[in-house]
């Protein structure tokens, strides 16, 4: 049983990773970002490559900084240019950007599976409650929390995070009070990005690497995004830790509805409140 | 005389903020009343409560005695209680030939051509409504108010943002119209020249509270308007 | 423009009927020019992949129509194309009913399914509004993903055609020649529908609701409903298209449903142009045939429809339907000798 719940955190963790960086972003820019997906799929691989030739501590760190380069290029070559127009435009063209990325994961690593494993120092079990379970897995809720902690103390305690959340609140009035949502932008995305990065690698070890491999995940942290409110940092632990339970407990006890119920709760939420359970804007 | 429009106990909170507290409102039938009061003073939230438009709120609001207090807005509308609105509400992308002839579907064709002549937009049906000037937009919002011939107009600051011609150009429209077709209005404007010269009863609101009601003449001598609001302009 | 009408008497009732006839021209000389396409066509590949491209263009006018009628974005339009291909497809190959029940089925139920469900999320837009057709596009997938017994889950189900259709035999609906006549005839009496749909009193109404639907319950309307019918037509157009293509190929899969099946004909119809009602037609053409101009490369044809969309955003915001008429009307006025 508790291992069972020790799964589902992991699994929680993982998503939260990926839907703080879409909160991050649609708190800026008003986008749900398709790419997101892709982008943590492009993550693993640049750690994947990485790892072949150094290791895996390598590859995560690589794929962090390579990943928020591409995040900063990202909003100045993409979003930016982009803000005046319909988000739902922009949301589209971030659709666009997931088709062109998995393309170009095929033509580099091709359309087979790769698979990626976890780095010794990580690999093997403890027990907990008299069960074993994979010490990786206690490395990924590790890692969820850290980066949920220092988050969180950035958004509180900077400054820079100051005017995230103020502008994820009401970003033209954040613009109007001279705030340079621009700069503030490219940290962002840069951020989200990384994260999705960062989360790619940490998730290889436990999944099969493929150009698609960001789709499923990817609609799963909408859910989360959602379910907790768009534009909430602590909706989006709650829901990312709920789908998580959800997602592992469903599996063993529903199997057949098992990957319905989070698109069924999401339905639920957005028609009882379309803004999610924490979240103001729609 | 017979009451047109009249709101009991009406009251709107934002947060602990009292925007509306417990306001009584009657409106007698034929009059136009002017709505005024500092800016914040509620008259736009006293507007939305009376149109359907506001949420979270309490009272009870009745048209020519039939109680309408859970009435959606359309249905309000079919009962002959229109209003404008102080922030242009229009149909951005939509010919104004077009929206006029649309909102004239929902209310029978009575007095469109009446409606557009006095507005003066004939020439601008073709035009897309995002296309013409700020002044046509505002008469556009007026226009899509009185479409069909409405029993109780609500108009929000009519003449915000006009010219001091246009909007004594628009006064003198408003009461021509009102006159001919025997209509009821409230009336919010800032501009106290055309308050003053259109009204026949006054109501301040101060600070969600009403403060006073009358005649033009006495409101201008009320010492507590004259200090809260009219102040050298009196 | 009814007021320009009473206003100035027969002339603008005159011009209204020229405008209706030229509709009407516009949409013979389509017709005739589908009947003629076989006799035109040699390759019978060509004429199979030119069915399948109406079958896309088809589904991208259907989410186009959400857009243009209803101001929205769905993320879960290929759930009514699958639903109807699946009803259809489940009736027809259990034999559950007659083939003629089954299609009609599969038209109604995704059609039923779309207006109810308009009814509760028509209030909702934007972000929230694409993110709930998807999930509720998902979970319709998610079903015919797992539910075996159902029609074989994710590896999809063949459905052997009866002999006869609506007293057609059924060679008719899989032999190219005579299916793209079926599927573009069809696609051409839809537009036609649709463009006077647009222009009567209820499209007048919806694309005010879609401009400004706060000031559209202000001059008398509910808003509900009509937006609400809105999603039925185009869930209807989607199952048309869902249940050709199950005619044409007998075999449905979970594929149909899939979210990124949603999201390339939301690409098609923005690419298209979505104000301009064959715009969404339009773009799903043009990027069906970027698939035979990649060629071999296949596997690279999303990576060409992700770059013309972002190239089409950034540069063309009205579409290449917007394109085409700007550069028509350009070239009318040059040919009356006005100056541009
Ligand atoms: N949506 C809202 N949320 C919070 N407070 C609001 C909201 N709308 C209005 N208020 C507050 O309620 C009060 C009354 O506002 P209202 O718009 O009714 O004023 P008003 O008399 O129309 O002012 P003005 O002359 O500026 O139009 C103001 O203090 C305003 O700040
Ligand atoms: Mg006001």
């Amino acid at each position: 049983m508790l291992i069972q719940v020790l799964n589902g955190i992991a699994y929680g963790g993982l998503l939260y990773l990926l839907a703080v960086g879409l909160v991050l972003i649609f708190g800026l820019r008003e986008i749900v970002n398709f790419a997101h997906g892709a982008l943590f799929m492009l993550g693993s691989y640049i750690g994947f490559s990485i790892a072949a030739v150094f290791n895996f501590w390598l590859g995560l760190a690589g794929s962090l900084v390579a990943m928020t380069v591409i995040g900063i290029f990202l909003d100045a070559a993409v979003l930016r240019p982009l803000r005046k127009h319909d988000h739902m435009v922009t949301v589209l063209v971030t659709f666009g950007i997931l088709l062109v990325l998995e393309a170009f994961a095929t033509a580099v690593w091709g359309k087979s599976f790769r698979s990626m494993s976890a780095p010794d120092l990580l690999s093997g079990t403890v027990q907990i409650a008299g069960e074993p379970f994979p010490v990786y897995r206690l490395f990924v809720i590790g890692v969820s929390l850290c980066v949920a902690a220092g988050l969180t103390a950035w958004l509180r305690f900077s400054r820079v995070g100051l005017y995230v959340r103020a502008s994820s609140v009401d970003p033209t009035t954040t613009a109007i009070l001279g705030v340079d949502t621009d700069r503030l932008s490219l940290i962002v995305v840069g951020l989200g990005t990384g994260l999705a990065g960062l989360s790619g690698v940490v998730a290889a070890p436990l999944m099969a690497l493929s150009p698609t491999m960001g789709n499923y995940i990817l609609i799963e942290s909408f859910i989360v995004v959602v379910v907790g409110g768009l534009g909430s940092f602590s909706g989006a632990l709650a829901a990312a830790l709920l789908i998580g339970q959800i997602h592992n407990f469903g599996a063993i006890y529903l199997p057949w509805a098992s990957t319905m119920l989070p698109f069924l709760l999401m339905v639920g939420v957005l028609i009882w409140r379309p803004t999610g359970f924490a979240g103001k804007r729609t | 005389m017979t009451t047109a429009l009249e709101g009991r106990n009406l009251s709107r909170a934002f947060g602990g903020f009292r925007a509306l507290d417990d306001v009584d409102i009657a409106v007698e039938s034929g009059e136009i009343r002017g709505l005024i009061g500092p800016n914040g003073a509620g008259k736009s939230t006293l507007i939305d409560v009376l149109s359907g438009r506001a949420e979270n709120w309490s009272g009870q609001i009745r048209l020519n005695g039939e109680d309408i207090t859970r009435l959606k807005v359309q249905d309000r509308r079919h009962r002959g209680l229109a209003r404008s609105f102080q922030r242009t509400n229009i149909f951005p992308a939509i010919a104004i030939g077009t929206q006029l002839t649309v909102a004239s579907r929902a209310l029978g064709e009575t007095g469109l051509s009446d409606v557009v002549e006095a507005l003066t937009l004939g020439h601008l049906l073709d035009r897309r409504a995002d296309e013409v000037s700020y002044g046509d937009q505002r008469r556009l919002d007026l226009a899509l108010a009185l479409v069909g011939r409405p029993q109780v107009l609500l108009l929000d600051e009519p003449a915000a943002g006009l010219t001091v011609e246009e909007s004594l150009k628009l006064a003198e429209i408003l009461r021509d119209l009102v006159r001919r077709w025997g209509l009821t209005v409230l009336i919010v404007e800032h501009d106290m020249e055309v308050i003053f010269s259109i009204c026949d009863r006054i109501t301040v609101l101060h600070l969600g509270k009403i403060l006073a009601e009358g005649d033009p003449g006495e409101i201008r001598r009320h010492p507590s308007v004259v200090s809260a609001y009219l102040g050298s302009q009196a | 423009m009814s007021i320009g009408e009473s206003q100035l008497g027969g002339v603008g009732v005159r011009m209204a009927q020229q405008r209706y006839s030229w509709i009407f021209g516009l949409a013979a000389l389509a017709l005739v020019l589908g009947i003629a396409a076989p006799h035109l066509i040699a390759s019978l590949l060509w004429m199979s992949l030119l069915t399948q491209a109406v079958v896309d263009m088809m589904l991208a006018t259907s989410v186009g129509i959400l857009v243009r009628q209803n101001g929205r974005i769905s993320f879960g339009q290929a759930a009514f194309f699958g639903l109807g291909a699946y009803t259809f497809g489940v009736i027809a190959a259990r034999e559950i009913a007659s083939p003629e029940l089954a299609l009609l089925a599969g038209l109604v139920l995704p059609t039923v399914v779309a207006f109810l469900l308009g009814l509760v999320i028509a209030r909702i837009p934007g972000v929230a509004h694409a993110m709930l057709t998807l999930a509720v596009g998902q979970a319709l997938y998610e079903v015919a993903f797992k539910w075996r017994a159902l029609a074989n889950g994710d590896d999809g189900m063949s459905v052997r055609m009866p002999d006869t259709i609506f007293g057609i035999d059924s060679d008719v609906f899989q032999s190219p020649a005579t299916m793209l006549v079926i599927c573009w005839s069809l696609l051409v009496l839809m537009l036609l529908a649709l463009s006077l749909m647009a222009r009567s009193p209820f499209g007048q109404l919806t694309e005010v609701i879609r401009e400004n639907d706060e000031r559209a319950r202000f001059i008398g309307y509910g808003t509900t409903l009509p937006r609400a019918i809105i999603y039925g037509v185009s869930a209807f157009i989607a199952a048309t298209a869902g249940i050709l293509q199950t005619l044409y190929d007998g075999y449905i899969s979970p594929q149909m449903l899939h979210w990124s099946a949603s999201g390339m004909a939301m690409i098609m119809a923005i690419v298209g142009g979505p104000r301009i009602l064959w715009g969404p037609a339009l773009g799903a053409f043009v990027l069906f045939f970027f698939k035979d101009i990649a060629g071999d490369a296949t596997e690279y044809w999303p990576a060409l429809v992700g770059g013309t969309l972002i190239a089409v955003t950034l540069f063309l915001p009205e579409g290449f339907a917007g394109l085409i008429i700007r550069l028509t009307s350009r070239a009318v006025r040059r040919i009356k000798g006005e100056r541009p």
